[in-house]
């Protein structure tokens, strides 16, 4: 078997897992690369079909290149798609003029909006290791309490591949079968599965995103890379960060804050 | 051995000596003598201190200003230690081994991995980031170590800031101490920002001989010359030491919103919604600026949208230079001494110093250099360039009273061979790998003609 086969194995087998347990389950579709890889997995471990719907937390301020992708596939694939907005917030004006709080509001409080109506237990999700410091403690099954906190100093140990699915009331458990994968096999697979991915991510007049989200808060990175070799080819000997176009929230914050106390704002 | 206090001027360490608030820096300089020192332009904390550990001109470095546009876009981004494009000066001793320490320097975050321990500088977010190796961050925990004064405290209140650079001041002693005390390094150098905070905030009270601030003000220089004292008693006399800041000070008459002066005489069309300083309408800006008095031609291929066709450019340059000499402040004072272009005091390689190039090879230049600025405005002492795209008027007042200069940063250097004339800050980080009998690298400035000419005008 070769890296990708077993990587793909150990995946279905941990969507598998997740299926068996949680009766209400759902995949968590962002239209990135990484959430398609996983739908695209979820489909092979069912052979076709999904048996539980994709969730797709919309804040209103996505590529119109992601909502024209999911509205195709998600036919195409003929997929169960829950679309959920915090319709309310969005009606406030809460936008990306206000970074952290409107993360808070479009995504964290749009999925609290989602769990709470259609009662999930559980949720499969597309994170990987190796694309942020913090999610490299993570484990595949990972539970969250009620205010969706987690506590990765006290995290079930995963040892021989033992997986601890039960969870406690008034939380929900996020499932991460690609946790062990890379940015470069993701690609790999891609380009093995022919995996239709949105377009955002080759080369336009020497720019592609190499990680997608809200329009606001990403940005193209520069690149040559029009195809899926060639963005294989790119990530091989690259030494900047998968995220390095995302707006780095959180610091920029503090580095503007900081600024601006000093006039230079 | 390097004790780096930013921003204090040449002739307020001579006061300070004159008035016997700093009896141990008078020793030094009684040896030693004090020098005056150039600094760069833009005149900015995070330019000099690159320049500085790099021995390279902005063109090599990369490191214009606190805040740059990111290419292709017109969104902002933060320069800083990981989008410098020259080696620094801990790098460079690292690769041959050589033990290093380096302590709140600014533009040293987030850290590079050093053969030693590198502290990162006043931006850095956290403890928990602030330091290679991470666990130093532990240590620093352990002594309540404080990255940074709180700029915003001192904006509300004045007695309060006070304490907390005292207290600032106080913690980086502290840890200093312990580290110098760790091992026999090879090369170590702290900094001290707080010099530069309280001259910004109470600079004019201390030259107007406020009654409470300006013995607050002194008081301040003498804690620092305490600590100096401690530090030239356990030193060798052998050990070569330098003692030295980045820029000058001078009381603000006027801040100076260049963004809204460009805006009022039509160069810059603002966006309909106001987010940050780029927030511009491209099609409808033929110049833009960035703090402090960096301007930019809005060039067609080159930034995302621009009107300025390349043969233009040039022509562009002349009219913003011809517009910029011709502000004045509110009593009729003019505001810029001089306009640069950015091939008057960068240069993208070799150490020949500035070049002569054709506009449009200027214009299209690629890399490093191709991000500076088109034009620097250098004003007068006294007038402060700030940004205010959004602002209502072009000049006004803060809370800030000092700002910096070019010609009058200054130093003190034992045992440490430095060039007779001229010195710049640029020239330093030659000066210490020859000390240490190493070569420079080939493309490091700060000797010849690869000094910024720009003092030749003055």
């Amino acid at each position: 078997m070769d890296r990708l086969d077993e990587l793909e194995s150990q995946s279905i087998y941990i969507i598998r897992e997740a299926y068996y347990h949680y009766k209400k389950l759902a995949v968590l579709w962002s239209i990135g690369k990484d959430s398609t890889t996983l739908v695209w997995l979820c489909r092979k471990a069912f052979f076709g079909r999904i048996p539980f719907p994709a969730l797709h937390i919309d804040t209103g301020y996505k590529f119109p290149q992601m909502y024209r992708f999911r509205d195709e596939y998600s036919k195409i694939w003929g997929m169960e798609l829950y679309v959920s907005r915090n319709e309310e917030a969005i009606a406030a004006g809460m936008g990306p003029e206000r970074k952290l709080d409107c993360c808070t509001a479009l995504k964290t409080q749009g999925l609290k909006l989602a769990i709470a109506k259609y009662g999930f237990e559980a949720l499969l999700l597309g994170i990987r290791r190796d694309e942020h410091g913090i999610r490299a403690k993570e484990r595949y099954f990972s539970p969250r309490d009620e205010q969706f906190k987690w506590n990765y100093q006290d995290q079930p140990p995963e040892l021989w591949d033992q997986y601890k699915n039960q969870a406690e009331e008034k939380t929900h458990i996020r499932v991460h079968p690609l946790l062990h994968w890379t940015e470069v096999d993701i690609w790999r697979y891609i380009q093995r599965e022919q995996i239709p991915i949105t377009e955002l991510y080759f080369s336009k007049d020497g720019m592609r995103y190499r990680s997608i989200g809200c329009t606001t808060c990403c940005n193209p990175v520069e690149s040559d890379a029009s195809t899926v070799d060639e963005i294989i080819e790119e990530l091989e000997t690259t030494t900047t960060s998968e995220r390095a176009g995302r707006a780095q929230d959180k610091e920029n914050t503090y580095t503007m804050q900081k600024l601006r106390a000093l006039g230079y704002m | 051995m390097i004790l780096s206090i930013d921003g204090v001027p040449y002739d307020l360490f001579g006061q300070l000596i004159d008035q016997g608030d700093m009896p141990n820096l008078a020793s030094l300089v009684s040896q030693c003598g004090l020098r005056m020192m150039r600094s760069v332009q833009p005149t900015v904390s995070c330019v000099a201190w690159s320049s500085y550990m790099t021995g390279a001109n902005p063109g090599k470095h990369g490191i214009y200003g606190f805040i740059d546009r990111r290419p292709g876009t017109f969104d902002l981004m933060f320069p800083n230690a990981s989008t410098r494009t020259a080696e620094d000066l801990w790098s460079i001793l690292s690769r041959v081994d050589k033990r290093v320490f380096g302590m709140n320097v600014p533009t040293s975050y987030p850290p590079r991995a050093v053969n030693g321990i590198m502290i990162g500088g006043f931006l850095a977010p956290s403890l928990e980031k602030v330091a290679y190796p991470a666990s130093v961050g532990e240590y620093l925990k352990s002594i309540d170590y404080q990255i940074d004064s709180d700029a915003a405290l001192a904006r509300r209140d004045k007695r309060a800031m006070l304490g907390n650079l005292n207290e600032t001041l106080d913690r980086r002693m502290e840890a200093m101490f312990h580290f110098l005390h760790m091992e026999n390094w090879d090369f170590f150098h702290t900094h001290i920002m707080g010099s530069d905070r309280i001259n910004h905030f109470l600079w004019e009270k201390m030259e107007r001989n406020d009654p409470e601030f300006a013995p607050a003000f002194f008081a301040y220089y003498r804690r620092i010359d305490d600590y100096i004292g401690r530090l030239l008693d356990m030193l060798p006399e052998s050990v070569p030491l330098m003692i030295f800041s980045d820029h000058g000070f001078c009381a603000i008459k006027q801040e100076v919103l260049l963004s809204r002066y460009l805006v009022e005489s039509g160069w810059t069309s603002t966006a309909d919604k106001l987010q940050h300083p780029l927030s511009i309408d491209p099609i409808k800006s033929r110049a833009y600026c960035l703090i402090p008095g960096r301007i930019f031609v809005n060039l067609s291929g080159r930034e995302p949208q621009g009107i300025v066709p390349l043969k233009k450019y040039q022509e562009t340059r002349e009219q913003l230079v011809d517009d910029l000499m011709t502000l004045r402040d509110l009593d009729g004072q003019p505001v810029i001494r001089k306009v640069l272009k950015r091939e008057d005091i960068y240069w993208p390689s070799g150490c020949d110093g500035v070049s002569s190039l054709s506009p449009e090879q200027i214009a299209t230049a690629n890399g490093t250099f191709g991000r500076a600025a088109d034009l620097i405005a250098v004003p007068y002492d006294g007038y402060d360039l700030k940004l205010g795209l959004g602002d209502k008027v072009v000049f006004k007042r803060t809370e800030l009273e000092g700002m910096h200069t070019y010609e009058d940063a200054c130093l003190v250097a034992r045992g440490i061979d430095l060039p007779d004339d001229k010195l710049e800050i640029i020239m330093l980080a030659r000066a210490i790998l020859e000390k240490m009998q190493l070569k420079p690298p080939a493309d490091m400035d700060g000797s010849g003609n690869a000094f910024t000419p720009v003092y030749k005008p003055y």
